[in-house]
């Protein structure tokens, strides 16, 4: 089916996408998605800023009085300041928990959405084929292995399939961050320096003795 | 100088008195303290001298290792209370961590422990900090459940350890509660193991530590208590000395713990022609500080207190000098 063969592409691009991003970032787009919602998480995490936000506010006001000429407003902001920090404090140990065991079913997640569905696909379809090869391509052993766990003989099974649009994605994905970090590296590198004049005056009789030639 | 201005009509100052203190007559513990050199020990003799009138029994404690009760009051206090001269209703204590140790591990060890053993634990005893107040937290339990004294007068060290020795109580709780949790869990198997040699001891130790438990229970509720305990800064009026006062009255307010009064010492009152530059500055530099602690402490009872000029030793000079906490002091015309 060719749906099935461009569902198992996909799904092979989009494991390679997700292992190169790399788990942190996907975890850190997924919760940064997650607290637009208006969820309770939401108000938590903007009192959190407004919190921040406030105890900034506070520090500067402090340091720019004297604690010497004027103790009384010193002390009332410094009295304000530790309030909001102790709350700061209890707000942020319950966002880091709260993420962290958003990060846990975050990660299972997607183990469920690459390996697990792999899993399942490759054994829900494990009987059938995904393409037919042409009679006499592949001598008989290799259409064994070619159809190797119960697709029928002269298929290929989707493991095959599956193993082999895994190995072509990580290659490609390879070049292509090779491709992009010689590109970075080349923009990012200090301009070659000019060779040396001294250099030059050598080249310039061969050069010469050349042109008479 | 503030956004907001407030016209609070209703609401005076608070008398700079300690008359508060005196009227409230369900206080139990009043504790006097304030970094080195402020006067905390004139202040709690003087206040213990004013309750006595007021009150039918006082107790004052020192937990200061330095023995200054004795001096104050030019008579020799011990670790039992004895009635100060000239009162009869007015009792003082010194309590020396040191002797106290001594007999505790003298009583300890007689049955058990070998004597090398003994003398090692005395000096590892010595040398833990902290140990005076865990010593006068002991007599303060013994205090509780003798119930002798209307009221205790706390004469505090300087030193930081004296908050911490104010929440003694609470830790000691969680710990023993702990304990007694545990051993609830473990006593018998441990019984099976030792065998009858270790049974009674292990009980009787427990019940022990369970009853100290519901005593500094009890303790830690008094002590939070506004009704029952209260805590009594004294400062002098300069920038280090109102920082640690700030410092303290919010580390009080964390454990709870009543505070409501802020005696100033030390102040100068020069006259207006008077010639010593040491006095103008000086003055000037207290007039600041009075002001700010006067805006930021408005619902405390600020009592100032002015420099003597002679030293406030002995029961009558204390006598008088605690009239003036009471009511406030009128500087001479002139400044």
């Amino acid at each position: 089916m060719p749906s099935l063969l461009l569902f198992v592409v996909l799904l092979s691009i989009i494991t390679s996408l997700i292992s190169t991003l790399g788990a942190p970032a996907i975890n850190q787009l997924l919760w940064s998605l997650y607290t637009r919602l208006p969820t309770p998480l939401h108000n938590l995490v903007q009192k959190n800023a407004v919190l921040r936000r406030e105890v900034f506010q506070l520090r500067t006001q402090l340091s720019g009085i004297s604690a010497q000429d004027d103790f009384a407003k010193w002390a009332k902001i410094r009295r304000v300041l530790d309030k909001k920090n102790a709350e700061l404090e209890a707000s942020q140990t319950q966002l880091t928990t709260l993420r962290s065991a958003f990060d846990s079913r975050a990660g299972i997640l997607r183990w469920f959405i690459t390996t697990g569905l792999r899993m399942f696909i490759q054994f829900w379809f494990s009987k059938q084929p995904m393409f037919w090869l042409p009679q006499g391509a592949v001598p008989s052993y290799a259409e064994w292995v070619l159809s190797f766990p119960r697709a029928p003989r002269g298929s290929v099974s989707i493991q095959v399939w599956g193993f082999a649009t895994g190995q072509m994605v990580s290659l490609l994905f390879a070049i292509i961050e090779q491709v992009y970090g010689s590109f970075f590296n080349a923009a990012a590198a200090p301009p070659v320096e000019e060779p040396m004049k001294m250099a030059a005056a050598p080249v310039t009789p061969a050069k010469e003795v050349k042109k008479g030639q | 100088m503030s956004e907001v201005a407030h016209i609070d009509v209703d609401l005076d100052p608070l008398e700079p008195s300690l008359q508060p203190i005196l009227d409230q007559k369900s206080l139990r513990w009043i504790f006097v303290g304030g970094k080195g050199g402020v006067g905390k020990t004139t202040t709690s003799c003087s206040l213990a001298i004013q309750l006595s009138k007021v009150r039918e029994s006082v107790l004052l404690i020192s937990t200061d290792p330095a023995h200054n009760l004795s001096d104050a009051f030019n008579q020799k206090f011990g670790k039992e209370a004895r009635k100060v001269d000239g009162f009869d209703n007015l009792s003082a204590m010194e309590i020396d961590p040191t002797g106290s140790i001594q007999e505790l591990l003298e009583s300890g060890d007689a049955n058990s422990a070998g004597n090398p053993l003994g003398g090692m634990m005395q000096d590892i005893a010595f040398s833990i900090p902290g140990v005076d107040e865990a010593m006068s937290f002991a007599e303060v339990l013994k205090q509780v459940k003798s119930l002798s004294y209307s009221v205790i007068v706390f004469d505090t060290a300087p030193t930081g350890h004296t908050l911490r020795f104010l929440q003694f109580p609470t830790v000691l709780e969680k710990a023993l509660g702990k304990i007694s949790q545990l051993s609830g869990r473990f006593g018998p198997m441990l019984n099976g193991i030792l065998g009858a040699q270790g049974a009674p001891q292990i009980d009787e130790m427990m019940s022990k530590l369970e009853s100290m438990r519901e005593v500094i229970a009890e303790v830690s509720k008094q002590f939070k208590d506004a009704e029952l305990t209260t805590f009594v800064c004294v400062c002098i009026a300069e920038f280090l000395s109102l920082y640690e006062t700030e410092r303290m009255i919010q580390e009080l307010n964390s454990y709870h713990i009543d505070t409501h009064s802020i005696v100033v010492n030390q102040l100068l009152f020069p006259k207006k022609d008077n010639e010593c530059p040491q006095c103008n500055a000086r003055r000037k530099m207290q007039k600041k500080y009075l002001e700010q602690i006067e805006e930021l402490y408005e619902d405390f009872n600020v009592v100032k207190c002015p420099l003597l000029v002679e030293e406030i030793r002995g029961p009558e000079k204390l006598k008088q000098f605690s009239e003036m906490l009471i009511t406030p002091y009128q500087p001479p015309e002139g400044n």
